[in-house]
């Protein structure tokens, strides 16, 4: 089933973010000089300025840093209670995204909680998609 | 690198703030309150020029200084610098826009330097009646990154930035719901002695622990309000508020830290809570002025959020990284107590005016002018924020 999700930010990079997710690839810039990892998608590296970059795969673990629910309602698409959660890729990046199959207030969800990528089919206003969330590792 | 603490002092308590003026938060609130429930819109009577006009007149007044003295205009909040010089028909020699935690600094700076002699900051915001939005799909790329990235995660909002971080700080310290209550109902309860303050009736730890959740583990009453309102403060030389009636108020200190690095994926405010650049802004704050903690007499800190006073006060040395919530129990931070905070209601319950509201009141404590929410004996008052990428601070002495 596809879900109706609020406009992803696209342009030079941001697609082709999307298009490795599109993919099933969860991928991140990484520079070719300094190896820092970027997110979100950017046309220099923050650290050296160099313009030159690789796609990366990305083990796809990750830990719950930190997390909240909203009951206001903010977009049509994200009903409440809608949650939402960051979670720290174990190559270092701080990557916000919706918890799958579980909720952030079960039990024993805590900051470190290991979790790990998945895609789940969205579509908006650009077209169809496929999103990154995390479910329980 | 970095800032040279040598030249800052010799800016220290060159320049001072001789004018205060404010609109009618509680007044034009209630009148829009009561036009709505007779079916009509809730549009106020000024738009944020006029708000800002007035306040400005309230200032110029309150400083008996004349309009012909003004030749330096900051504008803040959702106007245009050259059409607010239009409206008040001035000419300045020297101008610029933006928050109050940058602009002010930089009008000191201006003056210090010789490029003006005494500024007029101006702000006024409607973002009630124009029904400003602070979340959701309508945000986008003329804000910052976070505020508009992660809407296909249905996450947005300032809001969902401090639940966020509310919630790092009960998971890295074990701090309670409850003990956050305790900024909420303290500051409404110093907005209860400022008749100009919109929300006035007290909260009790019953309706806090009952309230709504906006972003969980966040409740309406850690929310600021969202009123319409205008602010003016006016700056000139130490030498020229010396001639002028009101007891001086003097800029001793400001600092500045930035996080920009890893802004967006929130780094320094999930790891850190922004205790490093809370540090370091106080730090630099505390070094021009020449004073420590123990000298701040009143302490107003950005409040759009109940959860930036304990972090505030964690970063600025008040206390330790993670007892912020503890310190701010047991009466501390109220009117009479070890450190009264935000003490004509603030943001959560004055007025929410972007932080102008708090210079405002840092001047009237500084000038014992506060009636019945006076802090006796208030010798210096120190503001502070941390907002998105960075934290900021001013120390407000009154002069001798």
């Amino acid at each position: 089933m596809t879900e109706r999700r609020p406009n992803r930010t696209l342009g030079p990079n941001h697609d082709t973010f999307w298009s490795y997710c599109n993919r099933g690839e969860f991928r991140l810039q990484q520079c070719n000089t300094c190896q820092k990892l970027q997110w979100p998608p950017t046309p220099m590296c923050d650290d050296c300025l160099s313009d030159q970059f690789t796609w990366t795969p990305m083990s796809g673990k990750a830990k719950i840093n930190t997390y909240c629910i909203f009951d206001r309602p903010y977009y049509k698409e994200c009903p409440p209670p809608w949650e939402a959660m960051l979670v720290e890729l174990d190559e270092g990046p701080l990557f916000m995204t919706n918890p799958k199959d579980f909720s952030v207030e079960g039990d024993g969800i805590t900051r470190g909680t290991p979790v790990k990528v998945t895609f789940l089919d969205c579509e908006d206003d650009h077209g169809p998609f496929k999103l990154p969330v995390f479910e329980l590792a | 690198m970095g800032y040279d603490l040598n030249r800052l002092r010799n800016v220290s308590g060159q320049v001072a703030v001789v004018g205060v003026g404010d609109t009618d938060y509680g007044k034009d609130y209630e009148a829009a309150r009561q036009a709505r429930q007779a079916g009509a819109d809730e549009t106020g009577e000024l738009d944020s020029y006029g708000l800002g006009a007035l306040a400005f007149r309230r200032a110029l007044e309150d400083s008996g200084l004349k309009k012909s003295d003004i030749d330096g205009i900051v504008v803040g909040g959702p106007m245009v610098h050259q059409r607010m010089c239009e409206i008040l028909g001035i000419n300045p020699v020297w101008g610029d826009s933006g928050p109050s935690d940058l602009m002010v600094p930089q009008a000191v700076q201006a003056i210090a330097s010789g490029a003006c002699t005494t500024v007029a900051l101006i702000y006024g915001n409607a973002q009630r009646s124009m029904g400003t939005r602070y979340g959701g799909g309508g945000i986008g790329p003329d804000q910052p990154t976070s505020y508009y990235y992660y809407h296909p995660w249905g996450w947005s909002s300032q809001g969902a930035h401090y639940a966020m971080m509310f919630k790092a700080h009960q998971l890295m310290y074990g701090s309670t719901e409850e003990q956050l209550g305790t900024v909420s109902r303290t500051i409404r309860n110093h907005a209860m002695l400022n008749d100009n303050a919109v929300m006035r009736t007290p909260i009790t730890e019953e309706d806090y622990n009952n309230a709504r959740y906006i972003s969980r583990p966040l409740k309406i009453y850690d929310y600021c309000l969202v009123n319409d309102g205008g602010v003016a403060l006016i700056l000139t030389t130490k030498e020229r508020a010396q001639d002028l009636p009101k007891p001086t108020v003097l800029v001793s200190g400001f600092g500045r830290a930035t996080a920009e690095v890893d802004a967006t994926q929130l780094r320094d405010r999930m790891f850190d809570l922004y205790h490093s650049v809370l540090k370091a802004s106080s730090d630099q704050c505390f070094g021009m002025s020449g004073t420590t903690t123990k000298d701040v007499s009143h302490f107003q800190t950005y409040d759009a959020f109940s959860v930036h006073l304990p972090v505030n006060l964690e970063g600025f040395g008040f206390c330790k990284p993670g007892e912020g919530m503890e310190y701010i129990q047991d009466g501390r931070i109220t009117i009479g107590g070890e450190l009264p905070c935000n003490t004509s209601g603030g943001m959560l319950s004055e007025s929410y005016m972007q932080s102008w509201n708090h210079q405002v009141e840092a001047v009237r404590q500084l000038r014992h002018e506060a009636g019945r929410r006076q802090v006796v004996g208030a010798q210096n008052s120190m503001y502070c924020h941390h907002g998105s990428g960075g934290a900021y601070s001013i120390m407000y002495s009154r002069g001798v």
